[in-house]
């Protein structure tokens, strides 16, 4: 480490280069806050930074992603922000990951990170990320702007159990506006179209820097209670600052409450399942919803004569309800997320789990078992 | 039910009303009425926070159970999603 370079952040007394140059952070969406973050970070000095997006570049995304030129459109926008990121400073170690995190980053990497840094475009995706910092027990920073308001959710779960997550104060209306995706169960609308919210450099910039201050800020291992929201109005200067409020009935953590282990397993339905003892034939909860079979109720009228399908029912959207013989919209699915054990090893015995991990209680402990192929 | 005399206000200011609320109501009654009454974006979702305590209020929990006293300030805040 050339310590001419960081010669100026040596003169701050509350400011370790040692410690920010040990530390690991994702990105989790490198649009228009994730450009601003992913730059911060970089001329701070932090030793690691992955990246993670699927998204490729284009010529709207110019006029807020400081990191990209007009040179960039098409490419991957993880890949363009990666390269830029070791031009501004080569002695970081730098990471792209092109594809959704939700398969790129496993628990053991997500739990490897001193901090996940999320600046997706969605409520799901975030939902899905806080699972996993909850799981593992790694510091999350929810980020989201609109074109006058910024906003840093900071989520220490690595210091503690008993603290608010994402989903703690999510409203009602976000999950209704995460169905209106779906047609029914898990099955992706056709015809959907997401709205665009517009937005500026002005909200990404202040939102990638207030992001980057409490990234800092949780380097410091001070001791934290609570878990926090930052709201900025760009226009007025004014921010409001306020203490997450912990729900006993959130769908994301009041079931991760208590002793959670992580363990890894294989895909494979087979045997009885090998549980640990002290399981009981409960059920296994799924990460994602999965499809599980297919009738044409004109075609074949009988319940027995449903086709197994056993897959993530994300990859299928609503035009498998047209039966491909009748011509019909006449096809049922069923899609779930949870199974008795009894009902795994009887129907599904030999088939691969289709998700990326499964959870279950056994004595007194949630198991989190992360499923390898 | 006890009344609450709050003042409700929207993030950026330019909408307040003092309200008499009742206990048993929800931060999501109250959200729901700030949208119909001052004719919110509908298409943007909403928290609640008291900026008297410095706390959320988690959306089904009721004012009575959240603390909430008379005079405390409730901020209708958008949810940001964009990224």
């Amino acid at each position: 480490m050339n310590s001419d370079r960081y010669q100026r952040h040596s003169l701050i007394d509350w400011f370790s280069q040692e410690a920010v140059k040990a530390s690991k952070f994702a990105i989790v969406g490198c649009g228009a806050v994730g450009n601003e973050v992913a730059k911060n970070l970089a001329l701070l000095g932090v030793g690691y930074i992955d990246l993670y997006d699927f998204d490729s570049i284009e010529i709207h995304n110019l006029t807020r992603s400081v990191l990209f030129r007009g040179k960039d459109i098409g490419g991957f926008k993880a890949e363009v922000a990666a390269e830029r990121i070791k031009e501004l400073d080569p002695n970081i170690s730098v990471s792209a990951f092109v594809g959704d995190f939700w398969e790129e980053m496993s628990l053991e990497k997500a739990a490897s990170y001193s901090c996940i840094i999320c600046c997706v475009d969605n409520f799901e995706a975030r939902i899905r990320l806080n699972q996993i910092c909850l799981i593992t027990k790694t510091n999350l920073i929810n980020t989201g702007i609109d074109s006058r308001f910024c906003q840093v959710e900071v989520f220490p779960f690595k210091a503690s159990d008993c603290i608010a997550c994402y989903e703690c104060n999510l409203p009602n209306s976000a999950y209704e506006r995460m169905q209106q995706r779906y047609s029914c169960g898990w099955l992706k609308k056709i015809s959907f179209i997401e709205k665009k919210i517009p937005t500026t450099i002005v909200t990404s910039s202040l939102t990638g820097a207030l992001a980057a201050s409490n990234a800092l800020e949780m380097l410091k291992e001070v001791e934290v209670a609570a878990s926090k929201r930052i709201l900025v109005d760009s226009f007025s200067g004014k921010s409001t600052v306020s203490i997450i409020e912990e729900s006993c009935t959130c769908p994301g953590c009041s079931s991760l409450s208590g002793n959670v282990s992580v363990l890894k397993g294989a895909a494979l339905i087979q045997g009885v399942f090998n549980l640990p003892s002290g399981c009981s034939d409960d059920y296994v909860i799924t990460s994602d919803p999965i499809l599980i079979s297919t009738r044409c109720t004109n075609c074949n009228p009988l319940l027995e004569s449903a086709t197994i399908v056993f897959d993530k029912a994300s990859k299928y959207d609503s035009s498998i309800n047209i039966c491909t013989q009748c011509g019909q919209e006449s096809v049922e699915v069923v899609i779930k997320d949870s199974f008795s054990l009894s009902d795994l090893e009887k129907l599904f015995q030999g088939r691969e789990f289709p998700c990326k991990y499964v959870t279950l209680n056994a004595s007194n402990q949630i198991l989190v078992i992360e499923l390898e192929r | 039910m006890p009344d609450i005399h709050v003042i409700i206000r929207t993030a950026d200011q330019t909408r307040k009303a003092e309200v008499t609320l009742d206990s048993s109501n929800t931060g999501a009654d109250i959200i729901q009425a700030s949208v119909d009454n001052w004719t919110l974006p509908t298409d943007t979702d909403y928290s609640l926070v008291n900026t008297t305590s410095g706390k959320t209020l988690t959306p089904n929990s009721q004012l009575g159970d959240s603390g909430i006293k008379d005079g405390d300030i409730l901020e209708v805040q958008p949810v940001l999603v964009a990224g």
